[in-house]
C-alpha cells in the first residue's frame, strides 16, 4: 500500500469514529429535534379540465347502498307533521316543499335557507318511533354540507331530554357538541341515518351552509317511522 | 399630444386602476397562477429556473417578477401574499394606456380616448390582468411590437425597429402562442398591402420610404438576442434556446385535440358575447364587438374615419379577424386565449365609436352619442366588478375557469391552526395525496410547510401527523381509530380533499380552539 492510499484510508477511518463518538455524545445529550425527511417535492401540473356545472352528479362510491333492514310496516310521517325552522323568512308554504315528494336536482326543487347555522324542525303531534332519516340538501353539483346534525327532543324548544343521532360538526363551529360522524357528499341517494328506533315527538336538522356556498339548501328529508306503544 | 386628450388618458387610467387593484388577494389562486408563483419563488430564493418545453410557457413572467420585486425590496418568499405577485400583472395590464399615444396617427385622437376607455373597463381585460398568468404579457409585448412597428412605418427610424424586435422576442419568451399572433400580423399586412395596391382607389397611396432590410436585419438580431437571454436563463441553461423550439411538438400535440380543453368553435364568442347561467347576470361585451365592426367597415370604406389612418385601420380589421379565425379553430382553448384577439378588438372599437361619432348630424346628437358609449363602458365596469367580486370565484362567470373554490382557504386556515398547537409549528409532517397530482395550489399555499410531501397515490406507509387525501382515493386512514377524518375540502368543483388529523392532535387543536364568534 502506498502512502496516498494509506493517508487516505487512515483518513476515512478517523472521519469514521468522530462521526460514530459525535452521534453516540448526540444520543447521550438527551437534546430532541425534529426528524427531517426527505419528502417527495410536488409536480408540477398543466391546466385542469374545467368542470362545468351540471344537474347530475354521479356518486362518489361506485359501489351501491346498502338496503337497511327495518321493522315491516313503517311510513314516511315528515309529510304529516308541522314544520318550522330558524329563518323567519321562510314561509310555511316554502317549508312544505321539503316534504312533497319533489327529491329532484333541479332549482324549483330546492329552498335556501340564510347563512349561519340553520334548523328545520318538524313537530309530529305525539311521540314516535322513529328508525331512519333520510336528507337531501341539493345534489345540483357535487357538495358536502358543514355541521349537518340531527337532534330529537320531548319539547319544542329543545330543552328536554335531547338527543343527538347524527352529528359532523367536528370542530363544534354550530355548539352543539363535538361531532364524531363524518361529512358526506350530496348524492341523489340522499344521506341516510340509521336512528334505531328512538322515540320523539320532535326532531330537527341543523346545517351551517356548504362547500359551494354560506346558503343552506333542503330538498327533501323523508323521516320513517310509526306510532309509539 | 393636447391636454384634454392627457387628461382623459389619465381618467381612464384612474378607473384602470380602480377596477383592477382592490381585493386581488379575494380569488384563491388557480392551478396555474400557483405553478407559476412557486417556480417564481423558486427563483427568487436563488434555485433558478429552467424552461420547461413541454408545459408552463416561457421565462418572461419569472424574470419581470423578478426584475420588480428587486426593484420594490420584496419579503422572503413564505411572506408573500397573493396580492403581492398579482400586482405585477396588473401593472402589465395598466401598461397598455400608456402606450396608446403611439397609435395617435393611426387610431385619431378620438379612437384612443375611446380605446382607452375600452381598455380600462373590458371585463375580460381587467379580470386577466389580475392573474398570476403570462397572457396580459403576451398582450402587452404584441401591442409594444405593434406599435413601435407603426412608429417605424411611419417614420423609418432605426429605434423603432429595434424597440419592435425586442418587443417580439418577449412575446416569444412569453408564450408559445406568440406564433399565432405573427402569423396573423403577417398576413394582415400582406392583405392590407394588396388591398392598398388594387383596391384602394379612392384616396392617394401612402408614399413611405424604402424599407432598409439593415434594419429589419438588426430588429431581428435584437429578437434572437432577447428570446436567447431569456430562454438560456442568462446563459444558465443553454439547453433552453433549443427546447423553445422542441416546444412545439407537444403543443401541436395538444392543439389538434390530446387535451381536456377541447372546445366549439363559438367557446370564446359565446363567452365575449352572451354568457348566461341560471341564478348570474348576462356577461357581455357585445359592444366592444359591435364598435369594432363599425370601426373595421370605416377603415374599408375610407369614410368618416375622424383622424385614423385607413391603411392602419385595415391592417387591424384584418389582423383581429385572422387571430380571432385561428384560435376559434384551433380544438385547444383555454379562455385567457382570448386576450390576444379582443385587445385588437377593444383598438378597432375605439375607431368605431370615434366614428360613430363622426356620423352624428349635430352636436346634440354627438353628446347623445357619446353618452350612450359612456353608459356602455359603465355596464362594462359594472360587469368587471362583479367579476372580479361575487363571481371571482363561480363557475356563472364566462372568464372563470377550473377554477379553484375558496374552500381552499378554510383548509389552509385549520392546517395553519394545527401547525399552531403542535410542538413542530410549520414543522408538522404533512403528506398530501391526490391522483396525477392534482392538488395544486396547495403547495404554493402549504409553501411555510418545511415537511410537506406530495403523492399521486396512497403510499406504502400513508400515515402522518396530518394528512390531506383526495377523496377519489377512498383511502379511509382513519380506519384504524388512530386518526380522525375530521371534514371534506373542495378544492375545485367536484374535486374534493379529506383531511386526516391525527386523534391527540386534534384534541389539542379543540382545547385551543379560538371561541367562535357567533
Amino acid at each position: 500500500m502506498g502512502f496516498p492510499v494509506t493517508f487516505f484510508v487512515g483518513l476515512a477511518l478517523a472521519g469514521s469514529i468522530l462521526i460514530q463518538s459525535a452521534t453516540a455524545a448526540d444520543a447521550g445529550s438527551g437534546d430532541q429535534v425534529p426528524l427531517m425527511i426527505k419528502l417527495p417535492a410536488p409536480a408540477f401540473k398543466g391546466t385542469p379540465k374545467d368542470i362545468q356545472l351540471s344537474s347530475y352528479v354521479e356518486p362518489l362510491s361506485d359501489k351501491p347502498r346498502p338496503p337497511m333492514m327495518v321493522p315491516a310496516g313503517l311510513k314516511n310521517i315528515a309529510p304529516s307533521a308541522k314544520i318550522t325552522c330558524s329563518d323567519k323568512n321562510a314561509t310555511a308554504d316554502t317549508l312544505a316543499k321539503i316534504v312533497d315528494g319533489d327529491k329532484e336536482a333541479s332549482e324549483q326543487s330546492i329552498i335556501y335557507l340564510r347563512k349561519g347555522t340553520q334548523w328545520v324542525q318538524m313537530d309530529f303531534g305525539s311521540p314516535q318511533d322513529i328508525f331512519a332519516v333520510v336528507i337531501w340538501h341539493a345534489h345540483n353539483s357535487a357538495k358536502v354540507y358543514h355541521d349537518v346534525i340531527v337532534q330529537i327532543a320531548d319539547d319544542q324548544d329543545f330543552l328536554q331530554n335531547v338527543k343527538t343521532i347524527f352529528n359532523n360538526d367536528q370542530d363544534n363551529t354550530s355548539g352543539l357538541g363535538v361531532g364524531t360522524d363524518r361529512e358526506f357528499f350530496e348524492i341523489h341517494e340522499g344521506k341516510l341515518i340509521d336512528t334505531k328506533g328512538v322515540t320523539a315527538r320532535y326532531i330537527r336538522f341543523y346545517s351551517k351552509g356548504s362547500t359551494e356556498s354560506a346558503l343552506n339548501e333542503y330538498t327533501e328529508i323523508e323521516v320513517y317511522g310509526r306510532q309509539a306503544k | 399630444m393636447t391636454r384634454s386628450l392627457t387628461l382623459v388618458l389619465l381618467l381612464a387610467a384612474g378607473a384602470a386602476v380602480a377596477l383592477r387593484w382592490p381585493g386581488l388577494d379575494r380569488r384563491p389562486m388557480h392551478n396555474d397562477e400557483a405553478v407559476n408563483a412557486v417556480k417564481f419563488g423558486q427563483l427568487w430564493e436563488h434555485k433558478g429556473y429552467r424552461y420547461d418545453p413541454n408545459e408552463h410557457h416561457g421565462p418572461s413572467l419569472f424574470y419581470a417578477t423578478l426584475a420588480l420585486e428587486r426593484l420594490t425590496a420584496a419579503p422572503d418568499i413564505d411572506h408573500y401574499t397573493d396580492a403581492r405577485l398579482r400586482l405585477v400583472t396588473v401593472l402589465f395590464g395598466l401598461a397598455l394606456l400608456p402606450l396608446l399615444p403611439l397609435l395617435l396617427d393611426g387610431l385619431g385622437r378620438n379612437g384612443i380616448i375611446w380605446a382607452a376607455i375600452l381598455t380600462a373597463t373590458s371585463p375580460a381585460l381587467v379580470f386577466y390582468s389580475r392573474y398570476f398568468i403570462h397572457e396580459i404579457f403576451l398582450v402587452l409585448f404584441t401591442f409594444l411590437a405593434l406599435a413601435a412597428g407603426w412608429r417605424y412605418w411611419r417614420s423609418r427610424r432605426l429605434g423603432w425597429i429595434l424597440l419592435a424586435g425586442i418587443a417580439i422576442g418577449l412575446m416569444a419568451a412569453t408564450k408559445e402562442t406568440f406564433v399565432i399572433t405573427l402569423a396573423a400580423a403577417g398576413i394582415a399586412i400582406g392583405l392590407n398591402q394588396v388591398w392598398n395596391r388594387l383596391l384602394d382607389a379612392s384616396g392617394p397611396l401612402e408614399k413611405a420610404a424604402p424599407i432598409n432590410w439593415w434594419h429589419v436585419g438588426a430588429a431581428a438580431f435584437a429578437c434572437l438576442v432577447t428570446a436567447v437571454l431569456l430562454f438560456s436563463s442568462f446563459f444558465a441553461n443553454p439547453g433552453g434556446p433549443l427546447d423553445a423550439i422542441r416546444t412545439y411538438e407537444p403543443w401541436i400535440h395538444r392543439a389538434a385535440g390530446a387535451s381536456p380543453h377541447i372546445h366549439p368553435w363559438f367557446f370564446y364568442l359565446q363567452r365575449l358575447l352572451f354568457f348566461h347561467v341560471a341564478g348570474a347576470p348576462v356577461w357581455t361585451e357585445a359592444l366592444i364587438f359591435v364598435l369594432a365592426i363599425i370601426g373595421a367597415i370605416a377603415g374599408f370604406r375610407r369614410r368618416r374615419l375622424a383622424g385614423a389612418n385607413a391603411s392602419f385601420v385595415r391592417f387591424l380589421a384584418l389582423y383581429v379577424f385572422l387571430l380571432t379565425a385561428f384560435y376559434s379553430l384551433l380544438a385547444y382553448k383555454t379562455p385567457w386565449c382570448l386576450l390576444s384577439f379582443w385587445h385588437g378588438a377593444v383598438l378597432l372599437a375605439g375607431v368605431g365609436a370615434a366614428v360613430l361619432g363622426r356620423t352624428a348630424p349635430s352636436r346634440y346628437w354627438r353628446l347623445g352619442i357619446a353618452a350612450m358609449l359612456l353608459a356602455g363602458a359603465a355596464h362594462l365596469s359594472w360587469q368587471s366588478c362583479l367579476a372580479n367580486t361575487t363571481y371571482a370565484s363561480d363557475p356563472r362567470n364566462p372568464y372563470v375557469y377550473a377554477q379553484t373554490l375558496p374552500d381552499v382557504f378554510r383548509l389552509v386556515n385549520q392546517l395553519e391552526g394545527l401547525a399552531k398547537v403542535d410542538p413542530n409549528g410549520h414543522k408538522l409532517l404533512v403528506k398530501v395525496m391526490a391522483p396525477e397530482g392534482d392538488y395544486w395550489p396547495l403547495p404554493w399555499y402549504l409553501r411555510r410547510f418545511e415537511q410537506t410531501g406530495w403523492w399521486e397515490n396512497v403510499p406504502d406507509d400513508p400515515f402522518a401527523p396530518v394528512m390531506v387525501v383526495s377523496a377519489k382515493l377512498h383511502a379511509g386512514l382513519d380506519e384504524k381509530k388512530t386518526h380522525l377524518m375530521i371534514g371534506y375540502f373542495q378544492l375545485r368543483p367536484e374535486l374534493f380533499f379529506e383531511l386526516y388529523v391525527q386523534r391527540d392532535l386534534w384534541q389539542e387543536w379543540l382545547a385551543h380552539k379560538p371561541v367562535s364568534a357567533e
